[in-house]
């Protein structure tokens, strides 16, 4: 699934933000969530020796966005990991949304791998998960 | 004049600046820009709607201010400054930065620009090696879990317990490189797991380690630099800028999650969810704070580390000990933190966030050494120009709550800087310029040239002409060490 994303260039001034998008709240979150990867360091120069599954709920997609999105975050600096790509499935199942997810990724290579920039976290600074039409839209903006 | 605000502006005098509470609903006290009429007019819409929205913040005292290097951040604009009555006040990791602690550090050398010009390359090669820097890279400390909660609580006092400094660096740390108040049971599992590794990083974004020259020309006070252990006559000095990395976004993050759902049972509302806060007195206010005393010490350990670090670098390459190379720690301050302070109307809790404190002489919080001239204000320009000493006065402590800039304040976006030019053409230009570039990231390096900031010079020349401040001596770098 090719991720749809742009990065902006006037909304954070010391900092990086981008907004995503997709025809679904999966897609939005692949979609974010490759941006996200591309900030940290190109997926295409990581190798997948490093493997993290993952799930979590949330009833609102925004938070259940936000907090998946600053734990990719985490594992960068818990792990010392950048990453390859991440498989994903978001489902709604009643009231609650569900995120299942694999990060891949390989250690910190810096003769290896080209590197961006050191994300230290999600922000709420103009953060918006929003529907239209049919269209899912998220802005994101994270500290650098 | 055309600001990038409807608001209305009056000028104080011809560097300060007042927004009155009547220009936004909710306002408790004005708003105070200390700036230029060019450099007010080139700051950002960010900057009015920040420094505005934490003047309507519960206990704030007298003026919400914001420096002249100031610009659009989280909550409160970089620059920003404010003081909370302890009663009635709130502690709000807005008005800290994610980066708690991110500060400032300045080591002196007996070397000269030609005793290290033939041998810049191999130094800066060798720094480079020793300090990892960029997304990812670990320290070379390892610490268990007792042992980081040792750094948590005693900061560089741990550090020189293991021997990575010398004792007399503690007195030329701010709260001699250790913060009381602390409590690791505040702090998340995750934050020390992001944390725990990371002793002794640069990190990247703007953070950098840069060797320096000081020449005669520009030591404007040579009695006060000479206090400061700064000379001139081309003396090479050594430069960091970095913070308590990852674990403090982790503790900045989770308290914002607390204070969010806090402020609806305190019946707090803020203009910014960035703002969000709590009461400075209740449980998850003080909470915060000895989470966030955590990180700061873990700051101060961070750039212990690196110094020693930087001391054995420069001990390689020039085949004499740090001690025969005079590298003494001239002085580390914080830009992005809240302490309990002394201030006119008593105890007050002073938010800097991308503001340094600058306490004037006599004060006695600035160190023995520096009791005649006042604390030492670090103030870090783009890697292309240079970057300031300053002192701190008395004026500082009656006007801004004793605060004065942290650095030059961006002017463009990190996507508009990428745009503009790339990494390996900027490492060439600075090359040929003088300036030896070592970089993890290419476009990291791309989004930090020099045009994407103020001038830092004319940002010093307000806060010297205000006299919150005053200036000793310009530093023009010669070798950056970027993540």
């Amino acid at each position: 699934m090719a991720h749809s994303f742009q990065f902006l260039d006037d909304i954070a001034l010391a900092d990086l933000a981008f907004e995503a998008e997709g025809d679904s709240v999966e897609e939005l979150f692949c979609s974010a969530t490759g941006a996200l990867l591309e900030t940290l360091a190109d997926p295409a120069t990581v190798a997948a020796t490093w493997e993290r599954r993952m799930e979590k709920v949330s009833e609102d997609p925004a938070d259940l966005l936000f907090d998946w999105l600053s734990d990719v975050v985490y594992w960068k600096d818990a792990a010392g990991v950048v990453f390859h790509d991440a498989e994903l499935s978001v489902r709604q199942e009643g009231s609650t949304w569900r995120l299942e997810a694999v990060l891949r990724g390989a250690s910190v290579d810096q003769t290896m791998q080209t590197l961006r920039s050191d994300v230290k976290g999600i922000t709420k600074h103009l953060y918006d998960v929003r529907q239209e039409g049919s269209r899912w839209y998220a802005r994101v903006v994270v500290d650098v | 004049m055309t600001l990038n605000t409807e608001m209305r502006v009056n000028r104080i005098t011809d560097e300060v600046w007042e927004i009155p509470a009547t220009e936004k609903s909710g306002m408790v006290v004005p708003a105070r820009i200390y700036a230029t009429q060019g450099i007010l007019q080139s700051m950002d819409r960010g900057v009015f709607d920040q420094v505005t929205n934490v003047a309507c913040m519960p206990g704030i005292t007298r003026y919400a201010l914001c420096m002249p290097d100031g610009h659009w951040g989280y909550g409160f604009p970089i620059g920003g400054v404010a003081a909370f009555d302890l009663e009635t006040g709130v502690i709000s990791p807005g008005g800290v930065g994610y980066d708690v602690n991110c500060g400032m550090r300045l080591i002196r050398t007996d070397l000269t620009l030609e005793d290290v010009q033939p041998k810049l390359e191999r130094l800066m090669t060798e720094l480079f090696r020793r300090v990892p820097a960029g997304v990812g890279a670990a320290g070379f400390v390892r610490l268990n879990r007792d042992a980081f909660d040792a750094v948590m609580t005693r900061g560089a006092c741990w550090c020189i317990e293991q021997g990575y400094g010398w004792h007399r660096d503690l007195a030329h740390i701010e709260e001699g490189g250790c913060i009381g108040g602390t409590d690791p049971s505040t702090v998340s599992e995750h934050a020390v797991g992001r944390g725990i590794n990371q002793l002794g990083t640069l990190g990247s974004g703007n953070h950098y380690l840069e060797v320096q020259v000081v020449s005669n020309d520009r030591v404007f006070d040579p009695e006060t630099a000479a206090v400061l252990g700064l000379t001139g006559q081309d003396q090479i000095v050594v430069m960091v800028h970095c913070g308590s990395r990852g674990f403090g976004h982790q503790v900045a993050s989770d308290y914002l999650k607390t204070f969010e759902k806090a402020m609806r049972r305190y019946g707090i509302t803020v203009k910014d969810q960035q703002l969000a806060c709590a009461p400075f007195r209740s449980p998850e206010g003080q909470d915060y704070f000895a989470a966030m005393n955590c990180a700061a010490n873990t700051a101060f350990a961070n750039r212990q580390v690196i110094t020693h670090q930087i001391r054995g670098a420069f001990a390689q390459v020039f085949d004499r000990s740090a001690e025969e190379l005079g590298m003494e720690l001239v002085y580390d301050v914080a830009h992005n933190i809240a302490k309990l302070e002394r201030n006119p109307e008593g105890y007050l809790l002073v938010h800097r966030k991308g503001a340094t404190r600058a306490f004037g002489p006599g004060s006695p919080d600035v160190p023995r050494d520096f009791q005649k001239i006042g604390q030492p204000v670090i103030c870090g320009g783009s890697m292309e120009t240079g970057s300031y000493v300053l002192v701190g006065t008395d004026r500082a402590v009656h006007e801004t709550f004793g605060s004065t800039m942290h650095g030059a304040g961006r002017t463009m976006s990190r996507a508009q800087a990428k745009k503009s030019i790339r990494g390996e053409q900027l490492q060439q230009d600075m090359k040929r310029r003088g300036i030896l570039v070592k970089a993890v990231s290419m476009s990291g390096l791309a989004e930090e040239a020099g045009f994407a900031y103020k001038n830092i010079s004319e940002v010093v020349e307000t806060v010297d002409r205000t006299g919150i401040t005053k200036k000793v001596a310009e530093l023009r770098p010669i070798g950056n060490i970027k993540g």
